[in-house]
């Protein structure tokens, strides 16, 4: 286990606090607490990629990073006009 | 240790730290308004110490250019994300967009 594998497991805890706030608050803050996650799966995804030394593992951090953030503009979008 | 693994190792708890520092921060504040503040640090400081981690151990090869990249994404998308919130926030709050008018 080197020193990126390591750290993306450290990193992967900080989803606990992302977890609790999206059950336990209102729905706007479920929304920052989700936009949260996502940066953090995506810097997780970049340190597994450099820790496997796997090339295409970088392609899924970058999806990662558009795909929350056109996630993250339809729920906002959302919360602003229905629920 | 060669100076450049030290740098790394450095760049990875400084990063690592940021992000988990922030997960608290997003996690212990009371408003939404509050919580929003705590994602910039999370998607800038912590994505540039990672991928300035990255491109140390692999120069500017295919994964030190993708790392930049989605830093680069990441630091794009921070702010636009931040504006959307707190703009659905402010209008759930008061029913619609534009600031309240004094009357008389």
């Amino acid at each position: 286990m080197n020193e990126w594998l390591i750290a993306a497991t450290v990193l992967l805890l900080g989803l606990v606090p992302c977890g609790i706030v999206m059950m336990r608050g209102t729905i706007v803050e479920a929304l920052v607490a989700l936009q949260m996650a996502g940066v953090l799966e995506t810097v997780t995804f970049l340190l597994l990629a450099e820790g496997y030394h796997r090339g295409p593992f970088f392609d899924l951090a970058l999806a990662l990073a558009l795909l929350a953030l056109a996630g993250g503009l339809v729920f906002a979008r959302m919360l602003e006009r229905w629920v | 240790m060669s100076a450049s693994s030290i740098a790394v190792v450095i760049l990875l708890v400084v990063g690592v730290a940021i992000e988990l520092a922030c997960c608290v921060g997003v996690l212990v504040m009371r408003d939404a308004h509050d919580k929003l503040h705590y994602i910039g640090p999370a998607s800038i400081l912590g994505p540039i110490a990672v991928a300035g981690a990255i491109v140390i151990r692999e120069s500017l090869s295919q994964a030190g250019v993708k790392a930049i990249i989605t830093a680069v994404l990441l630091i794009i998308a921070n702010p636009v994300l931040t504006h959307a919130t707190g703009r659905a926030l402010y209008i759930r709050r008061r029913d619609q967009l534009e600031p309240e008018r004094e009357v008389g």
